[in-house]
C-alpha cells in the first residue's frame, strides 16, 4: 500500500512539474469512451484498495475473535467495537501521541529535506553528486535492516552512541537506557523516521528548486531582495503544489508509522510506545481482538481522510486557479 | 474471511472428515495419507539428532512421506499459530507452549485425542501438570512434550574467587550478589544476578514464595491478586535483587541473556535447563565455561527451602485440519516415546514427559529437575495467552524496575487487566 501511494505521489508531482501552459478546457460531451478507457484501472483500485478497506470497515463492525477466525464467521456488534476503544484511556493516549509525533516528524522531515535541497542547488557539482547518492543509499536501504542497524547502534551494552557520547564528554552514559524515558525513545523513533523520510522529501524539492524560473529569483535579487526574501516570496509559492503533496504523504506516512516503534522494541513495545498503528497491530494480532483492531484502523484511516482532505482541497484549488 | 478462502477451508474440512472417518480407531495411518507430512517445533527445543532420529524412523516405515519440520521463534509464534489455523493448510503437528494450549484448543483447532491416549508410550506415566495443561473441559487436545524449570545458573569460579557458597536464602542470595558485586563490580558490564526487566517467568517464584499469586480462581471467575500483599513483598524483594546487583537492561528481555552470560561479566542468571547447551554452544557462546558453571533453585524466604518455579514446557498438537492425522500421530508417538525422550533428557538436558525417565538427568540437569519438584503454573484459563501476549506482566515488572510506578499502583494495575483479560 505505501509502495502504491508513492508511486501515485512521484506520478502526482511529474503532473504538477509537467503542468503545460493554461489551456482551453473542453466542454464536456456525454462521450462513454473515456469512461471505458479509465475502466480497468478504476477496477484495479478498487480491488487492490477498495476491498481490503472494505473488509476493514466490515470487519471493524463484528466481534470478531480467535474463534471467529477459525470459523470464519463473526458476529455483528454494530459500532460496539468503537464504543470500546473511544471509551478506553489507553485508546485516547494513543491517539495523543500519534497526533503529536505526526506534527513533529513531518515537521522535521520537511524542514531538514527543504534545507537539503536548498543546499542541493547551491553546492558544486562533485558535492551535489556525493550527497544525491547518499540520499538515494539511504532511499534504498530496505527498512528493517535500517532499524536494526539504528536498534544497536542505540543498543543499552553494546550500543555505539553510548560509547560516543561518553567518549565525547558528554556525560556518563555507559548503559544507559534510550527507551526507559519515552521521550528519549520516542526522539531515537524520530531521529530514525526522518532519517528514512528526508531523501523522498529532498529530492522531490530539489526536482522542483530546478524548475523555479531563474530571471525571477534575478530581478528579486536585483530589486534588493534578501536570500530569505527570495526563498519566501519566489520559491516556496511557486513550489506550493510539491509542498501539499509532500506535507500530505508525509503526514499519511508519519502517522502509520509502525516498523520503526516494532522493530526497534524487539516486537514487544511497552505501552508508552503505542502509536495508532501498534495499538492496531496488537489489538489484532497479538490479542486476538480483530474486531477492535480494525476498529482503531478505521479510526487511524478517518482521521487521515480528514487531514489529507484539506491538502486535497487545496491541490485541487491550485490547479484549476493555474488552469484557468 | 474470503469466499476462496471459504470454500478452501471447507473442502479441506471434508477431506481432513474423510480421512478421519478412513482412519476410524486404528492408530496406523490409512493408505490415503501421503504427506508431505509438516511439523512445527519451536527454537531450541529438540536437539537436532533428536530430529534428525525420529524422522529416520518414520523413513524407515514410511519411505514415500516427506517431513517438513520447521523450527519456530517464541516471539511471533501465535500470531503464526492464528494465522495458520485459520487459513486451510495448518501444518499437521505444531510444538504449543504449555500456556498456550488452552486458547487452541478451546476453539476447536486442535484434533480431540482422548480415545488415542493409550496409543502412546508411557501415557498413564506423563507429567501431571503438562497433562493438565494439555486437559480442557475433560478432554485431551495433546501431548505432553517435555518440561523445563528454572534455577540460577552461576559461574563456580567466581563464586571461589569471592569465597561464597550458593546461597540457602533470599537474604542469603542478596548478600551472595553483594559480595560479588564487591570483587567484581568495578567492571561496569559486571551483573552479580543478571536480570532483564521483562523477565517476568524468574520474578513469578518470589511472588509465589511469599504466597501470593497470578490469579485465583473461585467458581468460573478469576480475580487478578498481584496486588495482595503477599505478592507485593514478593516483587519488593525482586526488585531490591535488580536495583542492588543486576546492571541488565531494565526494559531489556531474556531472549539475549544466554550469549550476555557467555561474554564472561555475569556471575548468575535465572535459566532453563536447556540454556546450559546456549551458553557452552561453540557458535553463540563459549565452551570454555563448560567446567565452570553450577546450578542452584532460587532459594525461599525461609531459609533451607526452595523457592516454587514455574513449570514451563511444550506440548505436541495434531491440528484439527490435518489431512494425515494418522501420520502425524505415528510421529509423534515416536518424538514422544520412550527412546527419543530418553535422548530429550540426556543431550538435550530438559525433564522428560513422563516420571519413569526422570532419572536420567544427572549432573547440571538433575538440579533442575529437582526444582521442577516444587511447581506452579499459570491460570489454567483460554484467555490466559492474551495476558502473555498483552505484556500485562512485562510491563508491570518494568515500571517497576525503572521506578516509573511504585509497586502498589502497578501491581493494581496489572491485577485489574488480568481480571479483565481472563473473565474476557
Amino acid at each position: 500500500m505505501e509502495a502504491a501511494i508513492r508511486t501515485e505521489a512521484r506520478t502526482a508531482t511529474v503532473e504538477t512539474d509537467l503542468e503545460p501552459a493554461p489551456r482551453r478546457r473542453l466542454v464536456p460531451r456525454a462521450n462513454l469512451l473515456p469512461y471505458v478507457l479509465i475502466a480497468p484501472a478504476l477496477l484495479v483500485i478498487a480491488g487492490v484498495l477498495g476491498y481490503p478497506l472494505g473488509m476493514l470497515g466490515w470487519l471493524s463492525t463484528q466481534r470478531y475473535g480467535l474463534r471467529e477466525l477459525y470459523q470464519h464467521q463473526g458476529e455483528f456488534v454494530g459500532l460496539q467495537n468503537f464504543v470500546t476503544i473511544l471509551s478506553d484511556p489507553q485508546f485516547h493516549y494513543v491517539l495523543e501521541v500519534s497526533v503529536v509525533f505526526t506534527v513533529i516528524n513531518v515537521g522535521l522531515s520537511m524542514f531538514f529535506a527543504t534545507f537539503i535541497a536548498l543546499l542541493l542547488e547551491r553546492v558544486s557539482r562533485v558535492v551535489r553528486l556525493l550527497l544525491t547518492s547518499g540520499l538515494v543509499f539511504v532511499w534504498a536501504t530496505p527498512v528493517i535492516p535500517a532499524i536494526n542497524l539504528w536498534q544497536w547502534m542505540f543498543d543499552y551494552e553494546f550500543g555505539v552512541v553510548n560509547w560516543l557520547l561518553t567518549h565525547l564528554g558528554a556525560g556518563n552514559y555507559i548503559h544507559h537506557n534510550w527507551f526507559e524515558n519515552p521521550i528519549q525513545g520516542f526522539t531515537v523513533i524520530t531521529v530514525i523516521v526522518v532519517w528514512g523520510a528526508i531523501p523522498f522529501l529532498a529530492l522531490m524539492l530539489y526536482a522542483g528548486l530546478t524548475q523555479v524560473p531563474r530571471e525571477l529569483v534575478d530581478a528579486a535579487e536585483i530589486d534588493g531582495a534578501r536570500p530569505w526574501q527570495v526563498f519566501a516570496w519566489i520559491t516556496v509559492p511557486i513550489l506550493r503544489p510539491i509542498f501539499l503533496v509532500l506535507f500530505s504523504l508525509s503526514t499519511i506516512w508519519d502517522f502509520q508509522v509502525f516498523n520503526q516503534v516494532w522493530v526497534l522494541l524487539n516486537q514487544r513495545p511497552s505501552k508508552d510506545y503505542f502509536l495508532i498503528s501498534v495499538f492496531s497491530f496488537q489489538e489484532s494480532f497479538r490479542v486476538s481482538q480483530f474486531g477492535l483492531g480494525s476498529a482503531a484502523a478505521v479510526v487511524m484511516v478517518a482521521i487521515l481522510v480528514v487531514v489529507t482532505f484539506f491538502y486535497v482541497r487545496q491541490t485541487i484549488r491550485l490547479s484549476t486557479e493555474d488552469g484557468r | 474471511m474470503r469466499p476462496r478462502k471459504l470454500l478452501f477451508a471447507a473442502v479441506a474440512m471434508a477431506v481432513a472428515m474423510l480421512a478421519a472417518a478412513c482412519g476410524g480407531n486404528t492408530p496406523a495411518a490409512t493408505p490415503a495419507e501421503t504427506g508431505p507430512l509438516t511439523v512445527w517445533l519451536m527454537n531450541g527445543s529438540a536437539p537436532q539428532s533428536v530430529v534428525d532420529g525420529v524422522n529416520a524412523d518414520f523413513k524407515a516405515k514410511h519411505p514415500n512421506v516427506t517431513v517438513n519440520v520447521q523450527i519456530q521463534q517464541w516471539s511471533d509464534v501465535t500470531t503464526k499459530l492464528d494465522t495458520a489455523f485459520a487459513g486451510s493448510t495448518p501444518p499437521d503437528i505444531m510444538e504449543l507452549g504449555n500456556t498456550l494450549v488452552a486458547k487452541y484448543a478451546a476453539i476447536g483447532a486442535l484434533q480431540d485425542i482422548t480415545s488415542k491416549k493409550s496409543a502412546y508410550e508411557n501415557s498413564s506415566t506423563w507429567l501431571q501438570s503438562l497433562t493438565d495443561s494439555c486437559t480442557l473441559t475433560g478432554k485431551l487436545y495433546c501431548v505432553p512434550y517435555y518440561a523445563g524449570s528454572r534455577a540460577i545458573i552461576y559461574r563456580t569460579d567466581m563464586f571461589a574467587a569471592a569465597g561464597v557458597q550458593p546461597p540457602t536464602s533470599m537474604d542469603d542470595l542478596m548478600t551472595v550478589g553483594q559480595k560479588l558485586m564487591a570483587k567484581y563490580g568495578s567492571d561496569p558490564n559486571f551483573s552479580a544476578l543478571y536480570f532483564p526487566g521483562k523477565y517476568w517467568y524468574a520474578a513469578a517464584p518470589f511472588v509465589w514464595d511469599f504466597g501470593g499469586d497470578i490469579a485465583t480462581q473461585s467458581g468460573s471467575k478469576w480475580t487478578g491478586s498481584l496486588s495482595s500483599s503477599q505478592s507485593q513483598q514478593g516483587l519488593t524483594e525482586v526488585n531490591n535483587l535488580v536495583s542492588k546487583l543486576s546492571r541488565a537492561d531494565k526494559t531489556g528481555d531474556e531472549l539475549k541473556q544466554d550469549q550476555a552470560f557467555a561474554q564472561g561479566h555475569i556471575a548468575m542468571i535465572i535459566a532453563n535447563g536447556w540454556e546450559v547447551g546456549v551458553i557452552t554452544d561453540p557458535k553463540s557462546g563459549d565452551p570454555t565455561l563448560q567446567n565452570k558453571l553450577g546450578a542452584f533453585p532460587i532459594p525461599s524466604h525461609n531459609a533451607g527451602q526452595t523457592a516454587p518455579v514455574f513449570l514451563g514446557g511444550s506440548d505436541l498438537g495434531i491440528a484439527a485440519h490435518s489431512k494425515n492425522p494418522g501420520l502425524a500421530q505415528e510421529w509423534l508417538q515416536l518424538l514422544a516415546g520412550t527412546k527419543y525422550q530418553s535422548q530429550m533428557v540426556t543431550v538435550g538436558g530438559v525433564i522428560p514427559n513422563t516420571t519413569t525417565l526422570a532419572s536420567l538427568s544427572s549432573g547440571l540437569p538433575a538440579v533442575f529437575a529437582k526444582a521442577a519438584t516444587n511447581s506452579r503454573f499459570t491460570p489454567n484459563s483460554p484467555n490466559w495467552a492474551n495476558v502473555e501476549s498483552g505484556n500485562v506482566l512485562q510491563d508491570m515488572l518494568v515500571s517497576i524496575f525503572t521506578g516509573k510506578s511504585s509497586i502498589p499502583s502497578a501491581t493494581s494495575a496489572a491485577s485489574d487487566k488480568i481480571t479483565q483479560i481472563l473473565n474476557g
